[in-house]
């Protein structure tokens, strides 16, 4: 079990590794030349090659590649991720700012996902091929394919223009957080509502289920009690994918909801050909990755009775 | 040879036929088929793999995998009681109370996430009406009673952290934690090593003894049978083929199948003069089912009216233990008349 955590923990540090060396040579290798821009911005349309040529020369950017990252990856473990060529303040203080956007979508949004999978996977399980599991499935089916900008346009048309429920833009109280959570949570939660239904109608049929049955539980007893257990593990597991990819769906939701977060930084970072930016926010979204996938393995591991008390030889 | 045949059944069928459904596949498992048991008593039911022996002890009680659509006709009585009748919640409570069920593999019957002793003490709590102190302790003696060395320490243990056999005395544990009077082991020894075998049927035997509960045996091991049972029925596709006290259906079996079923085990009566022989052929596809003798196919002794008309089960025999054959056939070319 130890092992497995240490092996489990220096697998993700060295995916982060790989992860941050490749996105920063595509962003590099990218069109657009940082010094340029940088000069640009100092000195207008004034910069010339020789001006560009210096700062290329002061920022190392004539290095090879492996020492620029180098630098890169030791400045950034110290949590200098350099200055955001769109709006000039360090990347660290945007991240400050809006970090907090961002986990708070995640976290509302993951909640919602859990909650409402859970309940629409075991109550398709607990009607078993009747009205309510058919209902749900159709639903599941829907969600997992309604594009979220699409969907987050019509809620936006029916509570916020139509019902003038909660604002249209921008966040000020939990009501204008409803939103954005719905739309971001509607595809992972759909997914793992599959999983959870799929998963129990499984274990409903195989023969422990019989013996929760023979020992006198009632049907949804047996769900819950004897089945569920049993699903923890696939659940955890795809809810960590899910849960990682709904950072993908935080670019989307943020630009439609007007939130300020690293998703909709990340937008403009690309619009302005900001590398600096985007390489710091990359680095963000390959740290939430790999940190969530871990934590959702050992997690998994601590579900698991044979792997947490493996048997004594 | 039944110690207790003065007492009426405890659990009773009747005329069950039961069709399964699957997507692909429609079966008649249990065809006109019936068994009874009386406190005290074990009864063996014997039959080949597919013969409808877990279909027809099980299904009544609802205790089929789900995901087959179960049709069920017939009678089934639990202590007098319409179990066929009965509302979801009563049949759970008759489930875990009046019955108690061991698997044939207790490796995949034992949930894997849930720790052995806890469900034991769950079942003492619920059925046999102990707190939660009381029920604790219960499940400790009962983990002892059925032969788990060091129970305390058992208790907190899950499934993978016990062997095949151990795990068998745990499921034997939990089918007894509620104190059921009627206790159903469905070949509780086939998935286990041939030295634990022997344990376990020993612990059965033990239990009944002390308890005096019905227990119903369902095996392939004749040799289980000739030590533990008191009757005995032979199943064959879906239909009671013959049944009666295990001396007289062991000794001096009439039906050709289960003639050639105890033939075709090796050693079982040293004056087996024909030696060991399979039974040849296969049995029917009960998919699509055939007028008639079921064993027709197989059978040497057939005539061209089995191929036409069902032979009923009838009384051979005046012992105390009613002993029935389905075969006029060899009644007839032996002379044995119905004392019915
Ligand atoms: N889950 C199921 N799905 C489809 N058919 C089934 C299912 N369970 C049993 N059957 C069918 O019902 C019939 C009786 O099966 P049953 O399990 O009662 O036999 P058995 O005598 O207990 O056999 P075994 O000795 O192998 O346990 C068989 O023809 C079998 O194919
Ligand atoms: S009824 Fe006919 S086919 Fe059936 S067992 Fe008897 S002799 Fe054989
Ligand atoms: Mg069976």
């Amino acid at each position: 079990m130890q092992r497995m955590f240490m092996r489990r923990v220096g697998l993700a540090l060295l995916l982060m590794l790989a992860a941050t060396a490749l996105t920063f040579w595509l962003v590099t290798a990218a069109p657009g030349n940082v010094a340029a821009l940088i000069a640009e911005r100092a000195a207008g349309a004034g910069a010339d090659g020789e001006m560009i040529a210096k700062i290329a020369d002061d920022l190392g950017l004539n290095d090879p590649l492996p020492v620029r990252y180098a630098r890169w990856l030791g400045d950034a473990l110290t949590g200098d991720f350099g200055v955001s060529l769109r709006t000039g303040k360090p990347m660290a203080e945007e991240f400050a700012e809006r970090i907090p956007m961002t986990l708070a979508l995640l976290a509302g949004g993951g909640v919602l996902a859990l909650v409402l999978s859970l309940a629409m996977g075991i109550a398709g399980a607990a009607s078993n091929g009747g009205i309510v599991d058919r209902v749900l499935h159709g639903l599941a089916l829907v969600g997992a394919s309604t594009p979220n900008f699409f969907f987050a346009a019509m809620l936006v048309i029916v509570f916020s223009v139509w019902l003038g429920m909660v604002p249209t833009f921008g966040v000020a109280g939990l009501t204008s957080w409803l939103l954005p959570w719905i739309t971001i949570a509607l595809f992972p939660a759909s997914v793992l509502a599959r999983v959870v239904r799929v998963n129990m109608q499984d274990t409903m049929s195989r023969p422990f289920a019989t013996t929760g049955f023979a020992k006198g539980l009632t049907r949804s007893a047996v769900l819950l009690r004897e089945a569920l257990p049993n699903i923890a593990i696939p659940y955890m597991t795809t809810f960590g994918a899910q849960f990682t990819l709904m950072i993908i769906g935080a670019i989307v939701v943020e630009r439609v909801f007007g939130l300020n977060g690293v998703g909709a930084f990340f937008i403009e970072a690309i619009r302005f050909r900001d590398f600096i930016g985007m390489q710091a926010i990359l680095t963000l979204f390959v740290v939430f990755f790999v940190s969530i996938n871990l934590l959702v393995d050992l997690l998994a591991m601590l579900a698991d009775p044979r792997l947490r008390r493996p048997r004594k030889a | 040879m039944s110690r207790h045949s003065q007492n009426g059944p405890i659990y009773e069928v009747e005329g069950l036929v039961i069709d399964l459904y699957t997507p692909t596949v429609s079966v008649r498992a249990v065809d006109g088929a019936g068994f009874y048991v009386a406190p005290g008593e074990t009864l063996a039911i014997v039959g080949e793999s597919g013969s409808g022996k877990t279909v027809m002890t099980l299904g009544p009680l609802g205790l089929l995998p789900e995901g087959v659509a179960v049709d069920l006709r017939g009678t089934a009585r639990a202590d007098g009681k319409d179990i066929l009748s009965m509302s979801p919640t009563d049949l759970s409570r008759l489930r875990g109370g009046f019955f108690g069920v061991i698997f044939q593999d207790p490796m995949s019957a034992l949930n894997p996430m849930l720790k052995i002793g806890p469900q034991l003490a769950e079942q003492a709590r619920r059925f046999a009406g102990l707190s939660a102190e009381e029920a604790k302790k219960e499940a400790v003696s009962l983990l002892a009673r059925s032969g788990i060395p060091d129970p305390e320490d058992r208790y907190d243990r899950y499934p993978h952290e016990l062997s095949g056999g151990m795990l068998q005395r745990a499921m034997i544990a939990l089918a007894l934690a509620a104190r059921p009077r009627v206790l159903i082991a469905d070949e509780p020894t086939t998935a286990l090593d041939a030295t634990v075998q022997a344990q376990i049927l020993a612990l059965i035997r033990q239990i009944q003894k002390e308890d005096g509960i019905a227990v119903i045996l369902i095996t392939h091991d004749i040799g289980a049978v000739s030590v533990l049972a008191d009757r005995v029925a032979v199943l064959y596709a879906g239909q009671v083929a013959e049944e009666g006290s295990a001396i007289d259906v062991l000794t001096a079996p009439v039906h050709p199948y289960t003639r050639g079923l105890l033939a075709s085990v090796p050693d079982f009566r040293s004056n087996n003069a024909t030696g060991t022989k399979e039974i040849p052929g296969i049995p029917p596809n009960q998919a699509q089912l055939e007028p008639g003798c079921r064993f027709a196919d197989r059978c040497e002794l057939v005539q061209p009216q089995c191929r036409t008309h069902r032979p009923p089960l009838v009384k051979v025999g005046a012992g105390p233990v009613p002993h029935r054959v389905a075969c006029p056939v060899v009644m007839a070319a032996e002379g044995i008349v119905t004392h019915d």
